[in-house]
């Protein structure tokens, strides 16, 4: 016969040690953004090309780039990203960050990515309505002079020699630049 | 002249031009278009010829006289 067992009392389950969840602390800084969730929409022909023309900017032969070369990058492929969307794709780096940094082509693609879905992206419309805030005499054109004051003050100031390079013979005899024509000239590179 | 304190002393730095310096909507607008400046600057930069690429032909090129010279000095 077998002996009875008593029956034990089901132990009482002990109490699991609640896990308890750290606090994330409030980072200072703007979170970097997740990259690696970013669905790569160019086609592997595109990639291809990309691939080609990033390393072209690749001057210490191993296939990388410097954070500070990111943003030219992405201009060479057709991007215009504003230099604080970059900084911050680039997770808000410091100045020797930026120059001591590097990635390879298949961390800056979802980079390239990121800015070429963004949807606050400028168009022609945009431009010329920016710039027609400054056609006192409304009649298509701006002052020269004035522009120059407006890209070197304003947003992301540029210096004297970028607006030189980017204004040169677009003023006519009268310091004047034709708008429009301007920004479809801007656009057309 | 009949303005607020402020905005005097904004008129006398820019009688002629009203820059709009504190207003953020004016910074992000002119900030999407310098943007687009400086793309446009980079890929004409580039389509200009690359530096880089350039000087690995001049150096081709210019070893190429150089046994030209050669020749003709005998």
């Amino acid at each position: 016969m077998a002996p009875k067992k008593d029956v034990k009392k089901a132990e009482p389950a002990k109490p699991a040690a609640a896990p308890a969840p750290a606090p994330a602390p409030e980072p200072e800084k703007p979170k970097p953004l997740d990259l690696s969730s970013v669905k790569i929409d160019f086609t592997s022909e595109q990639q291809e090309d990309f691939k080609e023309a990033f390393l072209l900017f690749d001057r210490t032969g191993d296939s990388k780039i410097t954070y500070s070369q990111v943003a030219d990058v992405m201009r060479a492929l057709g991007q215009n990203p504003t230099n604080k969307e970059v900084k911050k794709i680039l997770g808000d780096p410091s100045v020797e960050e930026m120059n001591a940094k590097k990635l390879d082509f298949d961390q800056f693609l979802p980079m390239l990515q990121t800015v070429a879905n963004n949807p606050d992206k400028g168009g022609f419309e945009d431009f010329v309505e920016g710039l027609r805030v400054f056609d006192k005499e409304g009649n298509g054109t701006v002052m020269g002079a004035e522009l120059r004051i407006v890209l070197s003050t304003l947003g992301e100031k540029m210096t004297e020699q970028e607006v030189e390079t980017l204004l040169q013979g677009q003023e006519d005899e009268n310091g004047c630049i034709n708008y429009e024509a301007f920004v479809r000239h801007i656009m057309s590179v | 002249m009949d303005c607020s304190s402020e905005d005097c002393n904004k008129q006398q730095d820019e009688e002629v031009l009203d820059i709009p310096l504190d207003d953020p909507e004016a910074n992000k607008a002119a900030a999407k278009i310098q943007a687009s400046f400086r793309g446009h600057m980079t890929r004409k930069k580039i389509k200009s010829g690359k530096p880089g690429e350039e000087v690995r032909i001049n150096t081709r090129e210019c070893s190429a006289d150089v046994e030209l010279c050669n020749r003709e000095l005998g």
